[in-house]
């Protein structure tokens, strides 16, 4: 007992003197300090971190692969659809295996589709825009979806489908919950990776282990990483020093573009640098005055300092994005110029909204997103300009909970907030699409309560037509449309930026999902 | 005694009652909807509506309490948005972290704080006492959250000591979990690696914690000596011929034990409500980040119950004192 | 005049009066001290992030506003909250405890228990879940303080008041059928203020300490608010180059608390003998 004791304080000094190399060098173990979604059911978040276990631990029936991102087929090796727009059949691959080793057929497919819906939760959101009439399975291996009416977009939403193992689930449904509440916390999928619910501390740990029997096979990959801890860190600073310690292999995709530079110096540090479709709005709530003045919104959006947040802030690590279209999609005005930096362009526009009677004067909250720092950022900047004009701009902290939340109403919907809008399916649709069709109007999308009969039309004919270089032409139109009535202020299109060891070989990004499948990933012996 | 005992546990019952009431009433004084509130991001109003049937909301008041005092005896604290589970099994999960870091620092403050004090009150009025003196003021007056981040700038970023943030290196498999407490589960796994990286994640935050807490024992310690040394025995003694150190070390450390109990007992709140600051700095999966954590994402249910958990742990750290000073001190016992 | 010269003679007591006479002086005329007053809201890009020089002996921030300045204009905002929350805090806690104190039966009986309520939970935790569910600002901040910090007063005046209460002239005068009112203000808050003087100088740098924590937890001050709890949030990202971000601010609270602080010992030193004894 007494050499237990003289052990324990001996080891008790050693604690305080700095153990060699960094800890994490171990060869087969990767740790992901990428954030967590808030549950594990793949149904429930839709956001940037839900990407993460969409894509490793469950598979959809087609895929989104490189960048620009490609549709494959996935679990589907085929699909067809009438020529009405209004019926698509998925044929899916045979032997297709769940983790617990039952087979994944037709069934499968149609209950997950059933579940999302049912769940209704943020996932269901693409999957209820285009108004399935009927989902259901032809044979073991054929999935028929009836649309109420032509949805061109809906191959490209596929893939926020993902499929759940229904026979896992269903022991453990409670009331009318869909198993939400056990799966929150656990794993039913097919995917590459199968997570170890032993280890999961919500928002702070997970172990993921590879599935060696992953349908796709692992071919592409001669040394896949047999065991991944998630291991997000919370805080940016910290997440970077963690990563120049060698704690973790990789850091999130919004690295502030402040420490690209010092994380460039370190050595055995990448820095990944991925043109994405992510872009960053400031919302206006164009129903409150004097917000319904056009002339006082294109006064804001000549208000913005552009080239001073992209250039001097965001050194650049970012592109001008003048209109609700990612520049580097299909369907972007090409020539649309958008607004500029003007503050006596801005000036004249106010005076007119003044002279109509809008009151201009008022104080005007913008809201940002406390832990997102780049949001707290552009509205300082903004507020100090706007300053200059004599406008009485105040920032109010707020969270994307409760932005979300408040947005389902013109009356709380915020006068503006700022947020990005990202990659969750590559369409027009995702952006200009769910963002200025007035139908959409409750959504935190369309929080800008945007109507104009002319461009809603045009986003409905967008929309029932399955010919896409006439979609691209409407979509096109919309936008010039929408940039002359200046419902909101686009600012950039996201270059993503990713600190990783650089022990990490084969990453691959792609706009959804940030980069985040694991399957490709390898490590260096070091 | 049996009698003191249970005096002192019937006399917090009307404390954690008022706390439930105060939670309670907590929900009600939202602007907002309290439902759509709970419901959280997204939710339908179908979804609004089922929160509001089961938490009564349409309902007299009295009734709405009924409900709130049956969901929390069946220990029902609604699910977390931050993590779909129910509140109750976060909180369960990340209570031992929180726990060993405020007994690091309780264990620091004192384990430094009495020494100090002593030392302060037999160097009375030296250069010594003066140097402690602006130690045991300024120790309170520093910011915990600007502490912790001068001290992750110093010791982990610049000379490379010590971890920046968590309780375990990534890359270090964790003990057999007993207790939740890591640095005894890796004792009782005999695994002295763990145990020493847990040591070393533990040593910067249990230093910023303790910092208040040690100024405070350290002052009181030294009021508590030199008011002892001032008793008339004691100047009998000395007067005798007994020599000083062996009087410091028999009278008044008995003496100051019992003061720096009760000190502890009040302690114990400002450290926990410290633990709330320090953990999100250093990333600790405690209670404290996840408080913190549940104010960015509005997750009202994880605020409040962690609120009436702090309170309750409070009320029984408090009890336990008493006790403990009851059975110390055996007047304490016979007034109360 | 001897309590004066007493307390004169306390080296800390006085220097911390001077620490506090300086940060008020600074509050006051803050806009006139600061070398960039504007820099409260104004931005700077191409500013951004310069070490300290002579331009701005404490550098600039991460939208190139000068931090002495905006240190200077944060003192007018940490007096000003501190102020007006142990004030609205005296306001409900004193006369609370006056009655309490006062009064026998089911009354005083009533309110100590709230009080012991309040006291159960750490102030810190139960005012950032009020902040949170009242919405974060500044008000409500304050707000959330103010009602988490009463108790702390209701119990000391209680005590007083029980002591005093039993004195011979509160006898003598309620013989002569003063009003209660009159004498729970007229004649015992008077005896009782020393020690209310001292915990409201003490409360201030409590006060600006937890208000601080507010504004760096994003539940108090909102950007672009000089205050310097938010300045210190705000400069996290930056460390460890742009030190200087997070150092002044953090530096300027540890300055005025403890200043309070060692006033607030000073006061208590000179009116509470029991205390004294063992300096």
């Amino acid at each position: 007992m007494t050499r237990r004791l003289l052990v324990l304080i001996v080891l008790g000094f050693l604690a305080l003197v700095p153990t060699a190399g960094p800890a994490a060098a171990q060869d087969s173990v990767m740790v992901w300090g990428d954030a967590l979604p808030s549950n594990l059911d793949p149904h429930d978040p839709y956001d940037v971190p839900a990407a993460l276990i969409q894509l490793n631990v469950y598979d959809n029936l087609y895929r989104y692969q490189g960048n620009p991102p490609q549709l494959q087929p996935w679990l589907a090796e085929s699909h067809a659809a009438s020529k009405d727009g209004r019926t698509w059949e998925f044929t899916l691959r045979k032997g297709l295996k769940f983790h617990d080793g039952s087979e994944l057929g037709a069934d499968d497919v149609v209950w997950s589709i059933k579940r999302i819906l049912g769940l209704g939760k943020a996932a269901a959101g693409p999957l209820k825009a285009a108004k399935i009439e009927s989902v259901a399975a032809v044979d073991k291996h054929t999935v028929r979806f009836v649309l109420e009416r032509p949805y061109a977009p809906f191959l490209s939403i596929i893939p926020v489908a993902t499929i759940v193992n229904r026979r896992v689930i269903e022991p453990h449904v409670r009331g009318n919950d869909w198993g939400n509440a056990w799966l929150a916390s656990n794993g039913a999928g097919s995917g590459a990776y199968v997570p170890d619910p032993a280890s999961y501390i919500p928002t702070k740990a997970l172990d993921l282990k590879r599935n060696p029997r992953h349908f796709m096979g692992w071919s592409h990959n001669q040394k896949p990483i047999d065991l991944i801890r998630v291991r997000p860190v919370a805080e940016t600073t910290t997440r970077v020093l963690a990563l120049m310690k060698g704690e973790i292999d990789a850091g999130d995709s919004y690295l502030p573009t402040d420490q690209v530079e010092r994380l460039s110096k370190v050595k055995d540090v990448v820095v990944q640098r991925n043109e994405s479709m992510r872009i960053f709005i400031i919302r206006m709530n164009n129903t409150k005055p004097p917000f319904d003045n056009v002339h006082f919104r294109r006064c804001m959006s000549h208000a913005f300092n552009y080239d001073a947040f992209i250039g001097v802030i965001l050194k650049n690590f970012a592109e001008r994005n003048p209109a609700p279209i990612p520049k580097n999609l299909w369907g972007f005005p090409e020539g649309v110029k958008g607004y500029d930096f003007d503050l006596a362009q801005a000036k004249a526009e106010c005076d007119k909204a003044r002279a109509q009677g809008a009151p201009v004067d008022r104080e005007i909250q913008l809201h940002i997103q406390t832990a997102l720092d780049q949001t707290t950022q552009a509205a300082q900047l903004f507020q100090s300009d706007a300053k200059k004009l004599g406008l009485n701009m105040k920032v109010v902290p707020n969270t994307w909970p409760n932005l979300t939340a408040s947005t389902g109403k013109p009356e709380t919907t915020p006068d503006m907030w700022i947020h990005w809008v990202s990659a969750y399916f590559i369409d027009p649709e995702n952006w200009i699409g769910t963002m200025y069709d007035s139908q959409f109007h409750g959504t935190w999308k369309a929080s800008a309560w945007y109507k104009n009969d002319k461009v809603d039309e045009l986003l409905r004919a967008a929309r029932a037509n399955p010919n896409r270089e006439e979609r691209a032409k409407l979509y096109a139109q919309a936008a010039r449309l929408v940039v002359g009535d200046a419902p909101d202020i686009w600012v950039y299109n996201t270059v993503e930026l990713r600190g990783m060891r650089g022990r990490v070989k084969g990453f691959k990004f792609s706009p959804v999902g940030s980069g985040s499948e694991l399957r490709w990933m390898s490590l260096a012996a070091n | 005694m049996l009698r003191f005992v249970l005096r002192r546990v019937l006399l917090v019952l009307p404390v954690l009652f008022g706390l439930l009431v105060l939670t309670f009433v907590l929900v009600r004084v939202v602007p907002n909807d309290p439902s759509a509130a709970l419901a959280g991001q997204n939710a339908t109003p179908q979804q609004i509506a089922e929160i509001r049937a089961k938490y009564g909301f349409d309902q007299p008041l009295i009734v709405q309490f009924g409900i709130y005092l049956r969901q929390v005896a069946q220990a029902d604290l609604g699910t977390s948005i931050q993590s779909g589970r129910p509140v109750a099994r976060d909180i369960l999960q990340r209570l031992p972290a929180t726990l060993e870091l405020t007994f690091a620092a309780l264990f620091l403050g004192a384990g430094l704080g009495v020494p100090l004090g002593v030392l302060a009150a037999v160097r009375h009025n030296t250069w010594l006492d003066h140097a402690l003196r602006f130690f045991t003021v300024g120790g309170v007056a520093i910011a915990s959250f600007w502490f912790a981040i001068m001290l992750q700038l110093l010791f982990s970023m610049q000379l490379d000591l010590l971890p920046l943030r968590g309780r375990l290196g990534t890359a270090m498999a964790p003990p057999a979990q007993w207790t939740g407490l890591l640095l005894l589960d890796s004792l009782l796994a005999w695994r002295l690696d763990a145990f020493v990286d847990a040591v070393r994640h533990l040593a910067l935050p249990a230093v910023t914690l303790s910092l208040g807490a040690m100024a405070t024992i350290t002052r009181f310690t030294r009021s508590g000596v030199l008011e002892t040394l001032e008793k008339e025995y004691v100047l009998y003694e000395i007067a005798a011929g007994y020599p000083r150190w062996l009087l410091v070390a028999v009278y008044v450390l008995r003496n100051s034990v019992v003061a720096t109990i009760t000190q502890i007992g009040l302690l114990f709140g400002a450290l926990l409500a410290g633990a709330v600051v320090v953990e999100s700095i250093y990333d600790w999966p405690g209670i404290g980040s996840y408080a913190v954590a549940a104010i960015f994402t509005s997750d009202y249910k994880a605020i409040l119950a962690v609120t009436l958990l702090v309170g309750v742990v409070y009320s029984i750290v408090n009890i336990l004192v008493d006790l403990i000073h009851g059975l110390v001190d055996r007047r304490v016992a016979a007034e109360l | 005049m001897l309590v004066l010269r007493k307390f004169a003679r306390d080296t800390s007591g006085m220097v911390g009066l001077v620490i506090v006479l300086t940060a008020v002086v600074v509050a006051v005329l803050a806009p006139r001290l600061a070398p960039h007053p504007l820099d409260a809201y104004e931005s700077h890009p191409l500013r951004r992030l310069q070490a300290p020089s002579d331009a701005s002996p404490f550098g600039t921030d991460n939208l190139g506003r000068d931090v002495l300045s905006r240190v200077i204009l944060g003192t007018r905002a940490a007096l000003s909250i501190a102020l007006l929350v142990v004030a609205g805090a005296m306001l409900i806690g004193v006369p609370l405890g006056l009655v309490a104190g006062y009064y026998r039966g089911w009354m005083p009986e009533v309110i100590m228990r709230v009080t012991d309520v309040f006291l159960a939970v750490p102030q810190l935790i139960l005012a950032l879940a009020l902040a949170q569910l009242l919405g974060p600002s500044l008000r409500n901040a304050m707000l959330a303080l103010t009602l988490t910090y009463w108790p702390f007063f209701t119990r000391i005046v209680f005590a007083e008041t029980r002591r005093i209460r039993v004195s011979v002239f509160v006898e003598a005068l309620e013989g002569l059928n003063a009003g209660a009112g009159r004498v729970m203000f007229a004649h015992i808050l008077p005896n009782a203020a020393p020690p209310i003087i001292v915990r409201a100088t003490i409360g201030m740098g409590f006060t600006i300490l937890s208000a601080a924590v507010l504004g760096f937890l994003g539940m108090g001050a909102t950007p672009p608010d000089p205050e310097w709890g938010l300045a210190i949030a705000e400069s996290r990202q930056y460390l460890p180059e742009a030190w200087w971000f997070a150092t002044f601010p953090g530096l300027a609270i540890f300055l005025v608390v403890f200043g309070f602080n060692l006033l607030g010992d000073g006061l208590r030193d000179v009116v509470d003998p029991r205390l004294r004894r063992s300096r």
